[in-house]
């Protein structure tokens, strides 16, 4: 009989604790996946595993360490005990490393954060995989414009997994939750050898919350179309709107600068600015870690601590950094969490076509193709793909085109906020209509 | 918050069909959480070679191979694994953190057809490993096992010889070079405010048997050491990575190589203060010699993955034999450039590691094959099926990538643009492997005004389409250079790790997304 994660997970802390550790947290995390992906007509793959993972970190003597093993057998971890605690004491010793204040622990969120689906796991076969892998072929093959289709590739995927941390200082806390994902990737027929790709996914932690695989298949599918004959536009500064599947992108970028190690390394342009405007009025972002069902919701974060909601630029002003307990020990200031749980951006009024119409003429963008920010001065370029917009309604593709400028500009150019949160993601965005950005193109 | 499902998110919206290339955060470059912030990775301490390091013997390589046929299968394969993964990591002046992580498993793949049926199992027992079989088994459905033949080793000669384990390299080893990166870097200009440094190695034991009788063996180490450092002056902060990384043991991270990184990190860094905004426009675009090989790794490299060209689904896709640049460009991915960062002894399904030439005086003559592609096309394999780890069937990926010298001067390349980007340091790039647009981001670089460089510019995005892109190469430089580390390379969910090299290029046309004039 297996132990259960929270003895596992004691049984290492204790183990370190008697080898001389002063403080230890383990992680002790166990998940089975099954995938079908299918292409053309056929079974491409099936995938099944079943993983043990056990995380530790470990405070010795002022010195810190984080290892990981698979191999939980008593004899194995012995060694493994003995092996990382005397690579620790080899280190520096640092004064700002501890587990978190025990009083962080208390308070946890007791209720249903929607991440288990009991029944909905154990009922998914090997067959129901295959049929709905299948389904979304035959989906996207009867969706308009199918006569361009070259290839289509699905998959259907779902797992199961439980989690237990323990600090030796007084936390214990369990995890477990289930996700099933369904995908579409279509291929089709362009000019000049091109095959450009649509793809789209629905996830949820409970299986019935997962939409059928028509919506997800055509959408796919309407996707590639869409960027069939594309091409760059002439460089210029125009207005825009991003979509929402793709809006995450700039709301991970704008909180990059934003994360512990950023800021006390003065690697972050938001360093110093707490309290300040940061970004339009329009722009209202919080931390929201126990939304039901939410792909980064938890009831303790990553070091043990308790989770709560947090403001984090609220009407343009900067509220809060994410801070783990060392960083915030470097800085001075109140740990708060390390990294996002859910991103929330309060909603506006309009959808997608509304927001399309409030612009009138100007950039729709679909995609961000690689690009990247520097989070130390704002800088950012990011590739796109997407349609050219006149009097709110597409006229034609955009492709190889570039859309760069720095944080605090751009976002100080944020219009409006649409009522359409992107639904399978932790950073729940809607999209978002900018005045005039500078784009290159030909 | 499970820590994998971001990343699955993250995948699942870049769909099948994106690649995308960083640089790498360890050692092998997993895609984990940065490894000294944890992450999850596994453990066990066989020691010892080949056989004895995994407790499997033949009579149960056999048992297992048999088992993942009975359903019907055309090939089956066990792939076992033993990495070892460590770092060490310097922030302000103090080295205080470490990371640790033992991964023991096996992969066991069937194929059918071209369908792959794949399990993994961390548990090296006859029952975990007869389990895994079976599942795996599943990708078939009707007839009988089939025969193992008699397993027959397959020899080569190192490329990369381990005289020396990392394992053997205690930290105190270690804990000197990183304090003297740190002191170089600080002690090149007193702008540098922050310097980060990291020394991280991996070993890999892996061996693979399948039921062709092929049995190969091989141990893969791995150093890397990466500087990071942040000037200041006023308000403003610029930061600038470098790193050195090969399949290299702990002697040749000698503290001359590693105080040279450090100064180079700190040298870019302060050179970005004089930076004007990067150009916005299509414009001529000057690549300068060494890690600028991204572009064929992004423009060409993933396009000529043959799995993509077997599904019909890469701009490449039916064009072998055809011209598709300047004579004078000939692209080769070689597995075969001793210790550098992809080389390889035998790939992820046992094959020998090979030279492939890609494009040959502009022709393009062969895609980069796995088993399962080079079986579609009826051609031999090239070496190039590789796996992040034993969690992954082997898919076909890119190994070094690179231009070999062609004739030009490239001070005379540099002269013949009026008005233009020198492309000098990069960071990531992305590729949609099936329209064939993709992106390398620009960290740094110059402006090239009537022949000359001139002012420093920095972080702009680079976007075209690969094979327009490959018909703009019109002059090709005298001087090769390969990157001095290389990256680590994402698709289908896996990471790998690999380096390219180009001598300076002259680009006609790229578009470049500045926000300058």
């Amino acid at each position: 009989m297996k132990n259960s994660a929270r003895d596992s997970a004691w049984a290492a802390v204790r183990g370190a604790l008697a080898r001389g550790t002063q403080g230890a947290r383990a992680v002790l995390t166990r998940e089975r996946e099954s995938s079908v992906e299918w292409r053309d007509g056929k079974l491409d793959r099936l995938r099944e595993s079943t993983s043990v993972g056990l995380n530790l970190s470990l405070f010795v003597d002022g010195r810190f360490s984080t290892h990981d093993t698979s191999d939980l057998r008593p004899e194995a971890l012995g060694t493994f005990l003995d092996e990382a605690v005397a690579m620790t004491r080899l280190l520096e010793t640092d004064p700002y490393r501890s587990l978190p204040d025990p009083r962080r622990y208390e308070g946890l969120f007791t209720g249903d954060l929607g991440l288990y689906d009991g029944p909905g796991s154990a009922a998914v076969t090997a067959p129901d995989r295959r049929a709905q892998a299948q389904a979304l072929e035959d989906a996207a093959r009867s969706s308009p414009g199918a006569d361009r289709i070259i290839s289509v590739t699905t998959n259907s995927s779902d797992s199961t997994w439980e989690s237990a941390l323990v600090n030796s200082n007084g936390m214990e806390g369990e995890t477990r939750g289930t996700y099933f994902s369904l995908g579409c990737t279509t291929s089709v027929r362009d000019e000049e050898n091109r095959r450009p790709r649509g793809g789209w996914y629905a996830a949820a932690h409970r299986r019935d919350r997962l939409p059928g695989p028509e919506p997800v298949a055509r959408e796919a599918t309407r996707r590639a179309l869409l960027a069939v004959g594309a091409k760059p536009e002439t460089s210029g500064r125009y207005p825009c709107v991003v979509e929402n599947m793709t809006a995450g992108r700039l709301i991970r970028d704008l909180t990059g600068p934003l994360m512990g190690n950023a800021v006390q390394q003065q690697r972050s342009i938001f360093a110093g600015k707490i309290g300040q405007v940061v970004t339009s009025p329009v722009l209202t972002l919080r931390d929201e870690p126990h939304l039901a069902g939410g792909f980064g919701s938890g009831a303790y974060d990553d070091e043990g601590m308790a989770t709560q909601a947090r403001p984090v630029i609220e009407r343009g002003v900067l509220h809060n950094y994410y801070l783990s307990v060392y960083y915030g020990a470097k800085l001075r200031m109140p740990a708060t969490t390390a990294a996002p749980s859910n991103l929330v951006i309060t909603l506006g009024e309009r959808d997608l076509a509304g927001l399309l119409q409030a612009m009138g003429t100007g950039i729709l963008i679909t995609g961000f193709v690689g690009g990247n920010s520097n989070t130390a001065t704002g800088d950012f370029s990011l590739g796109i793909r997407g349609q050219w917009i006149e009097n709110g309604v597409p006229v034609r593709p955009l492709a190889e085109m570039n859309l760069a400028g720095n944080l605090l500009d751009t976002w100080s150019l944020l219009a409006e906020t649409g009522s359409d949160p992107h639904p399978y993601s932790s950073v729940r965005v809607p999209s978002l209509r900018f005045d005039a950005l500078q784009f290159s193109g030909t | 918050m499970h820590p994998k499902l971001d990343r699955r998110a993250f995948l699942s919206r870049l769909g099948a069909g994106a690649a995308l290339f960083m640089l790498p955060a360890s050692a092998r470059g997993g895609w984990g959480r940065a490894a000294l912030d944890g992450g999850r990775a596994l453990s066990a301490l066989p020691s010892g070679d080949g056989f004895d390091r995994f407790g499997v013997g033949t009579t149960l390589l056999r048992r297992t191979l048999d088992r993942a046929l009975a359903r019907g299968g055309d090939f089956a394969e066990v792939y076992l694994e033993h990495a070892v993964d460590r770092s060490l990591g310097l922030e302000d002046g103090i080295v205080n953190r470490a990371y640790a992580s033992v991964a023991l498993g096996a992969g066991i793949r069937v194929l059918k057809g071209d369908a792959t049926g794949y399990a993994y199992t961390e548990d090296l027992s006859e029952r975990a490993l007869l389990a895994a079989a079976t599942t795996a088994a599943a990708v078939a459905d009707a007839g009988v096992g089939a025969d193992i033949g008699p397993f027959v080793a397959t020899p080569y000669e190192s490329r990369y010889p381990v005289t020396v384990p990392w394992s053997a390299i205690g930290v105190d080893r270690k804990v000197p070079l990183v304090q003297a990166a740190d002191a170089a870097a600080r002690a090149h200009d007193p702008r540098i405010a922050r310097v980060s440094v990291s020394f991280s190695d991996s070993s890999s034991s892996i061996l693979v048997a399948n039921s062709e009788g092929m049995l190969a063996e091989d141990n893969r180490p791995m150093g890397l050491v990466s500087v990071t450092c942040v000037a200041r002056t006023g308000n403003r902060s610029e930061t600038a990575v470098r790193f050195l990384s090969g399949r290299e043991e702990f002697s040749w991270f000698t503290p001359e190589r590693v105080t040279t990184v450090a100064r180079e990190a700190a040298t870019r860094a302060v050179r970005l203060f004089d930076a004007v905004p990067a150009p916005a426009g299509e414009m001529p675009v000057v690549l300068a010699a060494g890690s600028s090989g991204i572009l064929l790794h992004e423009a060409i490299g993933h396009g000529m993955e043959a799995d993509f060209n077997r599904k019909g689904t890469s701009v490449y896709s039916g064009r072998i034999g055809q011209k598709i640049a300047a004579p004078e460009v000939t692209i080769v991915d070689d597995g075969t450039m001793g210790r550098t960062r992809g080389s390889l002894n035998i790939d992820d399904e046992g094959t020998p590691a090979q030279r492939t030439l890609l494009v040959e005086n502009g022709i393009l003559r062969s895609y980069l094959h796995d088993r399962i592609s080079a079986a579609f096309y009826g051609v031999a394999r090239t070496g190039s099926g590789r796996r992040e780890s034993f969690r992954f069937p082997p898919v076909p990926r890119m190994r070094n990538t690179y231009m070999p010298a062609g004739s030009r001067d490239p001070e005379e390349i540099i002269a013949s643009v009026a008005r233009g980007l020198y492309a000098e340091e990069f960071s990531n790039g992305q590729v949609d492997i099936g329209g064939g647009d993709f992106t390398f981001y620009l960290r740094s670089g110059r402006l090239i005004e009537n022949g000359k460089l001139t002012a420093v510019v920095k972080d702009a995005n680079l976007i075209g389409n690969g094979p327009r892109v490959l018909e703009r190469i019109d002059l090709v430089g005298s001087d090769f250079a390969m990157a001095e580390g290389g990256g680590s390379c994402g698709k289908d969910g896996q990471s790998v790790p690999v380096s390219f090299g180009l001598p300076t290029v002259r680009v006609s046309a790229i578009t470049v997304g500045g926000r300058g004039a």
